[in-house]
């Protein structure tokens, strides 16, 4: 059995724990084993790296090393998580000087990290596993979805190995289950949440998801699809804030939950700001799988 | 580890840049307000004092720009690293502040988003413990994570 640590991320465990349970569902059903840590908050890329880029490194790496000893690699279900996890694992695996400067840092706390214990973000391991997620398909969904990357799932490109201009895996993957990937006006720009923004500049970042929903609405989608619980956060709370759109909003692992057939309720879709009533009610009436 | 101006323009190889404009014109958060990062890079080239500019806490860090540089300008990185600086030199526009909560929130809890009690009990209604497995689950991990932090250069100027 394959198996992974798992980083749920402080939004997908402390704000949507929906996001969390369908993840275990998801995987548990690709028999896929999750493993779990004492790991803190990544830390945010935005505000921990802006504020002081070694003490990034250092809390970065001491999650990095916790899955060490056994050698697994850790899952991310968050663009924001994996943005540091990644980038903290790329530098200091190419960084001599500033690894020893880290593990001088963790040997306050009796830790080391010597660069073994690699992150990946959730959606390269499905990815890996198409023949599984149609094989484990009870319903064809059916949906028109608009699919939101992630900025630092894709970039910067030096380090994430992805092609930023031009993806197509979470295209592919909502294809798996009957869904259709609606092509909208600047599909690939920010959600405005990133870079300590959403916190320090609430109005310019709403102001960047306004637009992201406006070319979105003008497509009229059955839901938008994510693979970063931090911008699901945004796209969720700010839908409710803005008072003009009521877009169902799903992480991806929820959306494959739905397709293999567990309850929503156990996907933690109703707690979400934005009601999911209207797809919930859509999934009842899709094509099932014949075995 | 000490950062100065120079070591990041050379870092970003700012002085590769052209004033093409590609990375004001590719910038989601410039649209919707007045940052234009190639001035940024400018003033910064140039040794102007950008910490005085707010604009420099207007960027998302969605890489886009830096993505599109076409003299590889490593323009995100860069402001990222003026960044530091700034908060090195304890220079805080008001906005820049804000987050100071939440790493305040990731020194009491290991978070930066805490758990409320209302999500704790959602999580047990859809089956999860209520508390999840992270590092304040147990006392003796969060005291030692709160040992590293102290450490750390990050909790400069944040009241604990």
């Amino acid at each position: 059995m394959t198996e992974y640590a798992f980083f749920p991320g402080c939004i997908g465990k402390n704000v949507y724990p929906g996001i969390e349970k369908a993840t275990r569902l998801v995987f548990g059903t690709l028999d896929v084993d999750l493993k779990d840590y004492p790991y803190s908050c990544c830390p945010p890329p935005g505000v921990v790296a802006c504020y002081d880029k070694e003490s990034w490194y250092t809390i970065g790496a001491r999650n990095l090393a916790l899955s060490e000893a056994e050698d697994l690699d850790i899952m991310t279900i968050c663009a924001g998580c994996y943005g540091t996890l990644h980038n903290v694992w790329h530098e200091l695996t190419h960084n001599r000087k500033l690894l020893e400067k880290v593990n001088e840092n963790l040997d306050t706390i009796g830790m080391h990290y010597s660069g073994k214990s690699r992150p990946i973000h959730f959606v390269d391991i499905l990815d890996g596993m198409r023949k599984e997620i149609s094989e484990k398909k009870e319903i064809d969904l059916g949906f028109d979805v608009a699919v939101h990357y992630g900025c630092h799932y894709l970039k910067p490109s030096s380090v994430t190995g992805e092609n930023p201009e031009s993806p197509s895996v979470l295209d592919d993957i909502v294809g798996l289950v009957g869904c259709r990937s609606i092509e909208f006006k600047d599909r690939l720009t920010c959600c405005g949440a990133g870079g300590g923004v959403m916190s320090g500049e609430p109005d310019l970042s709403l102001r960047m998801i306004e637009t992201k929903l406006k070319n979105i609405q003008e497509r009229n989608v059955d839901a938008i699809i994510n693979i970063c619980s931090f911008c699901h956060m945004q796209f969720d709370q700010s839908q409710k804030k803005l008072k003009r759109f009521e877009i169902p909003i799903l992480h991806l692992n929820q959306l494959l939950g739905l397709a293999f057939g567990h309850k929503q309720k156990h996907l933690g879709l109703h707690m979400n700001l934005v009601s999911n009533r209207d797809l919930v009610k859509k999934v009842k009436m899709a094509r099932r799988v014949s075995a | 580890m000490s950062k100065n101006m120079k070591e990041v323009i050379e870092k970003g190889n700012a002085f590769a840049c052209i004033q093409c404009g590609r990375c004001t014109g590719s910038c989601p958060a410039g649209r919707e307000c007045s940052m234009r990062t190639r001035k940024i890079v400018h003033l910064a080239k140039m040794g102007e004092d950008v910490f005085a500019i707010p604009e420099l806490w207007e960027c998302t860090t969605c890489f886009t720009c830096q993505e599109r540089c076409p003299k590889e300008v490593k323009t995100t990185d860069m402001i990222i690293e003026l960044r530091n600086i700034s908060v090195e030199r304890n220079y805080f526009p008001s906005m820049a502040g804000v987050p100071r909560i939440i790493i305040k929130n990731l020194y009491d809890t290991g978070s930066g988003q805490p758990l409320s009690p209302e999500v704790a009990k959602m999580r047990s209604i859809i089956g999860l413990a209520k508390d999840p497995c992270d590092v304040s689950r147990d006392e003796k991990d969060l005291k030692a994570f709160q040992r590293l932090l102290d450490s750390l250069p990050l909790m400069r100027g944040v009241a604990k």
